[in-house]
């Protein structure tokens, strides 16, 4: 048990400190670095100023010794959305791994300013995550206040494992855009317990959508990464009979 | 219904395949004397869940397309009919984890086209967000109809000013300089992502010689083995030429791994 002055809060943490903190001391090694600049250029025509690595960071690490790939999402800018410079960063991260890779989504998924861009590559990071998976743990973690919805949330379910927090929530549309689009009857977005309980990392390991659950502390996070790299893939997770059972609870009576 | 009018059109001698929910079309049939399935998304009033009604990709419809597309008969190439207004809105379906449905019908086609079966897809109305990322993007060759209701995006137009906070006059001007964030077809086709655009007169009611270019253009990429190519091989096209960036951070990458 770390002491309590000693513990540090991966929610407060930023990405680089996330993944630093989970990989084996000192080996993390950035690529396309923010000196690199590598920033999004359709922002400034919407009057919003771009971030030089464009909120996803990636580079190489060692985990237990093997050489990962490590990426982060930076939620904190736009909401951690992909566009096309972060998610040509993410699909060619994963491609690129040797021995298998994670990803930190604190995601809301494609972002809307580069739209069409954001979809090409959500589409082209799912087929990168299948053809890794195949031959390395992908392992998604879920732990930050951005939670990973969106096109990523189909990403974070195709990977081999899930690692969520209790703050972590993981849903395809966020509650405010389906309380604005079909009404507050339908969600009411300020109910912030009631979203939790829907889709926070407790019910999510409950239902058996994602794996494990950990805490906030990062040394407790760097286990649980640790013990989904060494886990058997979860081939049930998008198994047909499994979902049925599942959405069946669902169903208006 | 534009989705069932074009997954019966497309093959000789359709035959709905049994056993799937009325807002799932499967249809079994042959194109130049080989075999192949289509799958759309319709709209159904009668769904279960009330957020899935209007042709939305809801929970019951990732099952389904996952199920058609695991289960095409041996030998058939997929052609994915799309007209998808979106994916479904509702708390049931977050409580339910929808984001799993969709993800079984993208690892469906994805184990179906690295096992070798071709998958085409045909936009023949909109293609938004989840709902084209679960059903018709992961094929190896993408159609699409040259009609004004054929738009491609992430999010409904209405939708976007409201979310953005900004008029749908801003909206449409922002489309103009960032081709992105455009909604028609032939923006979406400079990106690399199209492989063919078919001029109709009515999209609502294909005629016959319409229906047989669209069938021989399909018929033609498999035969030079197009359909199970990657979404990534998109990016080295030609056509591909509004991509230049994510081509160039790639090469960055490479360099520095």
């Amino acid at each position: 048990m770390t002491p309590a002055l000693l513990r540090r809060s991966y929610v407060e943490a930023t990405p680089r400190e996330r993944i630093e903190a989970l990989v084996d001391a000192g080996s993390f090694r950035e690529i396309l670095d923010p000196f690199a600049r590598c920033s999004s250029p359709y922002l400034a025509e919407q009057n919003i100023v771009a971030q030089r690595d464009d909120g996803v960071v990636i580079g190489r690490a060692r985990l237990d010794g093997r050489d990962v790939a490590a990426i982060a999402v930076d939620g904190r800018f736009l909401g951690g959305s992909i566009g096309e410079a972060g998610g040509a960063k993410i699909a060619r991260a994963l491609e690129r791994a040797r021995d298998g890779a994670f990803l930190l989504l604190d995601t809301g998924g494609i972002r809307l300013q580069e739209a069409n861009l954001g979809l090409l590559a959500i589409a082209e990071i799912c087929d990168a995550v299948v053809a890794l998976r195949e031959r390395a743990p992908v392992v998604a973690v879920i732990a930050g206040s951005v939670g990973c919805y969106g096109g990523m949330s189909i990403v974070a379910a195709l990977c081999s494992q899930i690692v969520m927090t209790r703050v972590g929530r993981f849903g395809l549309n966020g509650s405010e855009v389906i309380e604005q689009e079909a009404g507050i009857g339908e969600l009411d977005a300020r109910d912030r317990p009631a979203i939790w309980r829907a889709t926070g990392g407790i019910r999510r390991v409950e239902q058996g959508h994602a794996d494990i659950l950990s805490g906030d502390d990062l040394d407790e996070l760097a286990g649980a990464l640790r013990a989904a790299f060494a886990a058997e893939p979860n081939r049930e997770r998008l198994s047909l009979e499994r979902l049925r059972r599942c959405f069946a609870q669902e169903a208006p009576a | 219904m534009r989705g069932s009018i074009w997954a019966r059109a497309l093959l000789e001698g359709p035959c709905d395949a049994g056993g799937f929910p009325p807002s799932v079309v499967v249809c079994d049939g042959t194109i130049g004397g080989r075999p192949y399935r289509t799958v759309a998304v319709v709209p159904n009033r009668g769904a279960r869940f009330p957020r899935a009604r209007n042709g939305e990709f809801g929970l019951d419809e990732g099952l389904a397309v996952a199920r058609a597309v695991r289960g095409a008969p041996p030998g058939a190439a997929l052609i994915s009919v799309v007209d998808v207004p979106g994916q479904a809105f509702g708390r049931r379906e977050e409580a339910a984890g929808i984001s799993l449905a969709l993800a079984a019908s993208v690892a469906a086609y994805i184990d179906e086209r690295r096992r070798g079966r071709s998958l085409f897809t045909l936009v023949v109305g909109k293609a938004i967000s989840g709902a084209f990322l679960a059903h018709g993007m992961q094929s190896g060759w993408i159609g699409a109809l040259n009609d004004r209701e054929v738009e491609v995006h992430v999010m409904p137009a209405a939708s976007v000013a409201r979310v953005t906070r900004s008029s749908a006059a801003e909206v449409a001007r922002v489309a103009t300089v960032v081709p992105a964030t455009a909604r028609d077809i032939a923006t979406f086709a400079s990106f690399g992502a199209v492989d063919d655009i078919f001029e109709v007169v009515d999209a609502n009611a294909p005629a016959p010689d319409e229906i047989e270019a669209i069938r021989a253009a399909i018929d033609r990429a498999r035969e030079a083995g197009l359909g199970i190519r990657a979404p990534l091989e998109r990016l080295e096209r030609p056509e591909a030429a509004r991509r230049a960036l994510a081509r160039d951070v790639r090469a960055r990458i490479d360099k520095a791994w």
